[in-house]
């Protein structure tokens, strides 16, 4: 893996972060309880979307994954170069 | 409301020994798995809860044997990510976290498009007859990616070795997109992953190797998601039956990965081409008669 700009770091985790958060959200909240602008909703539903909840998750896990590598030694060392 | 009948113990069998063979064989388990009940004239229906049921436990079985036959090999993959993350990257030759890291890489794109659109395709193709068709085009790819395999230079002996070095990340999301694929019945998830494996540059046995590791997550995962299925209400009646199955299913497993991992030292995907033509067009015209 070669280097990066902060920039590209800083928006994995954020992103990574939000998705992570939204994971969460499917997990806990009903369909119908869901903000209308996340995909899934639907009024009135009861129905949890736990799949969505899990592909948000690992989603998010991955750019925190991706973030990490990007600040570790070799990655410095490389955008030094 | 009339409920389904139960799977017997002799179809649990018959599809427990078949659901073994076809899920690693690159012939679509679970087309085979859609076509048989009906040229056999049982009443069993793809999306019927209890078959749903049936299947997690003969796929977890699938998924125990291929992490056990590869145990070494994920004790090495399990400690070269470990210190891949430890040292926050991944050491030009520690080929073990590269091919770790590539099996996330290539999960990634199967997991999530399995997630969210597993259910509706199941729904819209599980016809027999559309996975008879598509049986066919599933032998129509093995061929093609036979056809558009790149060759190159095998340098190292060793398996792991050679895949990691020839698989870049991009190839490898690829390969793990191609898998896919298998959401629609008919076509096979090993034999997309094979498929991929030859055109990214990868021999017959290290392309079938890739493909066993990346489809033991992917399996066990998706068997594990829906193992509350099983034990819960949708799961009555037919645990015996999922049991032996899932028996049935461990034993082919178990020969089918021995089988072909032999098999492909030596030879191709042709011969799995073939077939699947050529049972998915006879399936596609018993069925249209019946």
């Amino acid at each position: 893996m070669k280097s990066r700009s902060p920039a590209l770091v800083v928006a994995a985790v954020v992103i990574g972060l939000l998705l992570i958060a939204l994971g969460i959200v499917y997990w806990v909240e009903p369909a119908g309880s869901l903000p209308s602008f996340i995909p899934g909703h639907t009024a009135g539903s009861g129905h949890h979307h736990v799949k969505h909840g899990i592909a948000a998750f690992l989603l998010g896990v991955a750019l925190l994954v991706f973030a990490w590598f990007q600040t570790g030694p070799n990655a410095r060392g490389a955008s030094a170069e | 409301m009339i409920l389904a009948a139960p799977i017997t113990y002799f179809q649990a069998i018959v599809l427990g020994l078949l659901q073994g063979v076809s899920e690693l064989f690159p012939i679509s388990s679970l087309g085979h798995s859609v076509i048989l009940p009906t040229l056999l004239g049982w009443d069993i229906h793809q999306n019927d809860d209890y078959f749903l049921s049936f299947l997690v436990a003969t796929h977890l079985a699938t998924a125990i044997v291929l992490f056990i036959f590869f145990w070494r090999d994920w004790v090495r993959i399990l400690h070269g990510l470990g210190r891949s993350l430890r040292d926050r990257g991944i050491a030009p030759d520690d080929h073990d976290a590269k091919l770790g890291w590539l099996l996330v890489v290539a999960t990634i794109p199967a997991g999530i498009l399995g997630l969210l659109f597993e259910h509706q395709l199941r729904k819209v193709f599980a016809s027999p007859e559309a996975a008879a068709i598509l049986l066919m085009l599933n032998g129509a790819m093995l061929y093609g990616a036979e056809l558009l395999r790149r060759r190159a230079p095998q340098t190292d002996t060793d398996d792991d070795v050679r895949i990691a070095k020839q698989v870049t990340y991009t190839r490898g999301f690829a390969v793990g997109a191609a898998q896919a694929l298998a959401l629609f019945p008919g076509f096979s998830r090993s034999g997309a992953a094979m498929g991929g494996g030859l055109i990214v540059g990868l021999s017959n046995k290290d392309a079938a190797r890739f493909a066993f590791l990346l489809a033991t997550p992917i399996i066990g995962a998706a068997a594990l998601l829906k193992l509350p299925q099983l034990m819960g209400h949708q799961g009555d009646g037919v645990r015996g039956q999922a049991l032996v199955g899932a028996l049935c299913s461990a034993f082919t497993a178990y020969l089918a990965v021995r089988f072909l991992m032999r098999f492909f030292e030596t030879n191709r995907l042709t011969p799995f081409a073939i077939y699947c033509a050529i049972a998915g067009g006879l399936s596609a015209i018993v069925i249209a008669l019946q």
